[in-house]
């Protein structure tokens, strides 16, 4: 069993994002890049796989950025191959590109299973695991919090709405979007991530990077502010009086 | 005394040879059984890593000495188990002395050169006299001992665990244990006197009124009506049972509690003044970094747990165990003994017994999250109470460290720890905020903060974590920036070059991540020019002092509290008015008990011209606040009550009390904390002693 794991670098939330010059994209430079939190997910639902059966876990990632650290990240975690994609990952890196470049890369590596994140911060839409299923020809199931391993076929527990879950079976190979894995994911110890850094290898592997989504981005902006709240002070007789004030002037209370 | 009489006694009175060659064999007997019992132990430590502690050792020898010629150590939290205990030592040491000289002058000098055996006349009355008294006060200390564990009903020295409920493990074997060392200490020295006082009383030499207690005892058998041939057979039989019992306590001393006599003085010797407070880097070349198995442990392990003699004063001193967390120091040295023993001394005493569900741990099993609980390990806060009271020198801490080290290693990390760690491995703090930001807290200061990267300072302030998130101590922080400013000091902060000093993560047993903070911190300092050091946090304070030199950077480093007395001392300070409040201080583990300041924040109370009370757990059985060790970045569920509050309530009780005064960041958060959840808002008022000061200051500006 084979289980390929796409790590998608994505810019850290906490720090304030820029936009670059021409408007097109935020700026990378200045953003701080991580794991996307979903892929994190999807990682220990794999190794939590390989935990159980002695799945083989390869993970890969953009090479650029923090590639190697997320890499090595993986390995310290129990992953047992990391690969760099080579390819024109330059900016703006939409969804059909990263699809196509996944997409061929597993195509040459061979998998059974490949567990990605549902999402990212950058693709809220959950496009990818979707893209990357139909250029390979799997099937695909997404939102999911579980996986389980029976021969030729998965099961797999798919979150709803409204606190519900489907479990269903799919056919292998297949694409699933983790949501969440079934644990907490494992902490990688940082005297394992420099142990790995010193003794594993990271991989190369050149993939075709020509996806086409047919989108142009014509500009990047930040929200723009549509309405001031305002913030209420006094003594709490005072804050209901004024609110009483506002409701009936805007024709809310009755 | 009378011309002519022979001063002194027959070691065998009336016996014949058969019965004297029966007394040496047997002594034989026992002096190879209480070798073999050695044997097994050195075997044991020889089992052990090697760890080198033999620098000084004649310094060493006789601190350890110091400590156990005075019973300092017994008499930690309990004034009168160090006097008993001082009583039976002293009285033990007089009698093995006694004994000796017996030996040398009965033994060894009647078949080498009869005419130089010294043990007669003069000699031997001085001797009878001098080991009647430390006879008397041995029989007299260990007699107030037993009288002590059966009357006072001690909670330290009843064996209930705090991990396990009654009815999953039988510790009948220790209290047994216990009662056969007491009963034999007694039963020895009764008999010795006995002995004493039939022969007294059966022969009546003139002279052995100097044996003071055998003479008084002689006399009361008369009184009590022995006849005179009764003591003389008696004593032969009493005689018998003295030697069989003092034989039989030689051949038990390496199985029993009684070993402690020689193993709690090599602990001593062999201890590390600053254990916990600098923990030990990795080991090069070694396999892995924590103690994962039983070979993990060092030789001074190995030999602290057979030291430990059950005393209980780390169990009541512990905040973990106090709040009912599954920690006790007492049962984690006592769990980890008996399995070594278990797997390599046996036949071994006080052998554990797990009942129902929990066998008993397998040999090669994995010493942490497995003959020690993960959660027992978690639930330490590292505040070396245990350390400092224990009596025998035991170094918990570093221990407790070493195991989580273990767990790290394993992944076996809670998910709010695990958050915490890799906010502190990506931005620097534990705050989960960007490191641009950790410098925005001096915003509204009515000055600009010098960037100590950029330009020289006096002073750089290592702030930390808490004091530049945290909203409410952020407070502090202005306040106490506004006071240096304000005494004219020339200070600076490293801004986003600052990294958590990592105190607390290597306290969680996260060695590689503490190296990337103290490496990054190490070469971001290097850019730096000051003079001085001054942190916040008495966390950052121990590490920066105390570990940082072994990653090649000493600084000069002072908490605040010690740079504001100076500063009000040296009149760069002035009062406006004493603040007249009555004020309690909590010392924080890292600055008083690890690092030793108490002085300078009483110090600064008293400038202020605030009335200290203190509370009963002061300086250094100050209790903590239940923060440290990383203690603040877990779960809290395993707590019935948090040690904060058993703090606040302590406070509290002291009557009239109107400010809680901390010295610590995290004390701050805390305890203000505390008093609301054990609704004592109104009561007490939790102070930070910079705004303290601040509030009290007369000057407005730099003079």
């Amino acid at each position: 069993m084979h289980i390929v794991v796409p790590l998608r670098q994505s810019p850290d939330l906490v720090e304030e994002l820029q936009i670059n010059a021409e408007a097109t994209d935020i700026d990378r430079q200045a953003a701080k890049l991580g794991i996307s939190e979903w892929d994190e997910q999807a990682l220990e639902e794999a190794l939590c796989l390989k935990d159980g059966s002695g799945a083989k876990v390869t993970v890969v990632t953009a090479e650029g950025g923090q590639a190697e650290e997320l890499l090595f990240t993986a390995l310290a975690k129990g992953a047992d191959r990391a690969l760099k994609l080579a390819g024109d990952f330059s900016a703006p890196m939409d969804n059909h590109r990263l699809a196509r470049a996944l997409a061929d890369a597993i195509g040459r590596l061979g998998a059974n299973l490949v567990l990605t994140g549902v999402q990212s911060v950058e693709d809220l839409d959950g496009q990818v695991a979707v893209l990357l299923a139909a250029m390979l020809g799997w099937p695909h199931v997404s939102v999911v919090t579980r996986v389980e391993l029976a021969g030729e076929t998965a099961q797999v527990k798919q979150e709803h709405s409204g606190g519900v879950s489907a479990e269903l079976e799919v056919r292998l190979p297949a694409v699933i979007g983790v949501q969440a894995a079934r644990r907490t994911p494992r902490y990688a110890p940082v005297s394992k991530v420099r142990q790995a850094q010193k003794s594993a290898k990271l991989e190369r592997l050149a993939v075709a990077t020509d996806g086409r989504s047919g989108l142009r981005v014509r500009r990047v902006f930040k929200p723009e502010a549509a309405a001031q709240a305002e913030m209420i002070q006094g003594t709490p007789e005072e804050i209901a009086a004024k609110l009483v004030a506002i409701l009936s002037e805007r024709g809310l209370s009755r | 005394m009378t011309v002519g009489v022979r001063v002194d006694r027959e070691t065998f009175r009336n016996f014949s040879s058969a019965e004297v060659a029966l007394f040496y064999a047997l002594a034989c007997v026992a002096l190879a059984v209480f070798a073999y019992g050695v044997f097994l132990k050195l075997r044991k430590y020889r089992r052990g890593r090697f760890e080198r502690r033999f620098d000084n050792l004649p310094a060493r020898l006789a601190r350890a000495l110091a400590v156990v010629a005075s019973s300092t150590g017994v008499a930690k939290r309990d004034a009168l188990a160090g006097v008993l205990h001082g009583a039976l030592l002293w009285g033990f040491v007089a009698l093995f002395i006694g004994t000796t000289i017996v030996f040398i002058d009965d033994d060894l000098l009647r078949l080498v050169h009869p005419a130089w055996r010294f043990w007669h006349g003069a000699f031997y009355l001085w001797f009878k006299l001098l080991l009647n008294l430390f006879g008397f006060a041995f029989l007299a200390g260990v007699a107030a001992m037993w009288l002590r564990r059966k009357l006072f009903g001690l909670p330290q020295l009843d064996y209930a665990r705090v991990d396990r409920p009654a009815g999953e493990y039988d510790r009948s074997a220790y209290v047994r244990g216990d009662a056969l060392f007491l009963g034999l200490f007694l039963a020895i020295a009764a008999t010795g006197f006995l002995v004493e006082g039939l022969r007294i009383a059966a022969d009546r030499p003139a002279f052995e009124v100097w044996s003071v207690v055998g003479w008084r005892l002689a006399d009361a058998l008369q009184a009590a009506g022995l006849p005179h041939h009764s003591s003389s057979q008696l004593h032969f039989y009493v005689w018998w049972v003295h030697a069989l019992l003092a034989l039989a306590f030689v051949a038990y001393i390496p199985f029993s509690k009684a070993s402690h006599m020689v193993t709690a003085l090599a602990t001593l010797v062999f201890a590390d003044a600053d254990a916990g407070r600098r923990l030990p880097r990795a080991v090069a070349g070694s396999e892995h970094l924590g103690v994962k198995k039983l070979a993990d442990l060092s030789w001074k392990n190995l030999l602290e747990l057979d030291a430990c003699t059950k005393c209980g004063r780390c169990h009541m001193a512990c905040p973990a165990r106090a709040s009912g967390a599954p920690l006790s120091p007492r049962d984690l040295i006592l769990d980890l003994r008996e399995y070594a023993d278990a797997s390599w001394a046996r036949p071994a005493l006080e052998q554990p017994r797990f009942l129902g569900r929990d066998a008993a741990p397998q040999p090669e099993a994995a010493l942490a999250g497995g003959v020690i609980r993960s959660d027992t390990l978690w639930a330490c806060t590292t505040c070396r109470a245990c350390v400092a009271v224990c009596p025998v020198g035991i170094e918990h801490v570093p221990l407790i460290v070493g195991l989580r080290r273990s767990l790290i290693e394993d992944g076996e990390v809670d998910r709010r720890l695990g958050e915490a760690f890799e906010s502190l491995a990506r931005r620097g703090n534990s705050f989960g905020q960007s490191e641009k930001l950790r410098g925005r807290w001096t915003r509204g200061l009515p000055f600009a903060v010098k960037d100590a990267r950029k330009e020289p300072v006096e002073f750089l302030w290592f702030v930390g974590d808490y004091a530049s998130y945290n909203p409410r101590v952020q407070e502090v922080s202005r306040a106490l920036a506004r006071v240096f400013w304000r005494a004219g000091l020339d200070f600076g902060i490293a801004y986003d070059g600052e990294r958590n000093a990592g105190n607390d993560v290597r306290r969680c047993g996260e060695e590689g991540l503490f190296e990337l903070l103290a490496e990054h911190n190490v070469q971001m300092l290097a850019q730096c020019r000051f003079r001085e050091m001054v942190t916040t946090d008495p966390h950052s304070f121990n590490t920066l002092k105390n570990e940082y030199p072994d990653f090649g950077a000493t600084y000069a480093v002072s908490h605040y509290t010690q740079v504001l007395v100076r500063l009000a001392e040296q009149g760069k300070l002035r009062l406006k008015a004493p603040l007249g409040k009555r004020a309690t201080y909590h010392d924080p583990c890292y600055l008083g008990r690890y690092n030793g300041v108490y002085d300078a924040p009483r110090r600064l109370i008293g400038w202020l011209g605030l009335d200290l009370v203190e509370m009963p757990r002061s300086r250094q059985n100050s209790f903590c606040c239940g923060a440290g060790g990383g203690r603040i970045w877990m779960d809290e569920s395993n707590v019935r009550e948090r040690p904060s509050e058993n703090r606040i309530k302590e406070a509290v009780a002291l009557g009239g009390v109107d400010y809680f005064v901390v010295a610590c960041p995290k004390d701050v958060t805390m305890y203000e904390d505390a008093v609301k959840t054990s609704g004592n808002e109104g009561k007490i008022r939790v102070r930070d002693i910079a705004e303290l000061v601040e509030e009290a200051l007369a000057q407005d500006g730099p003079a």
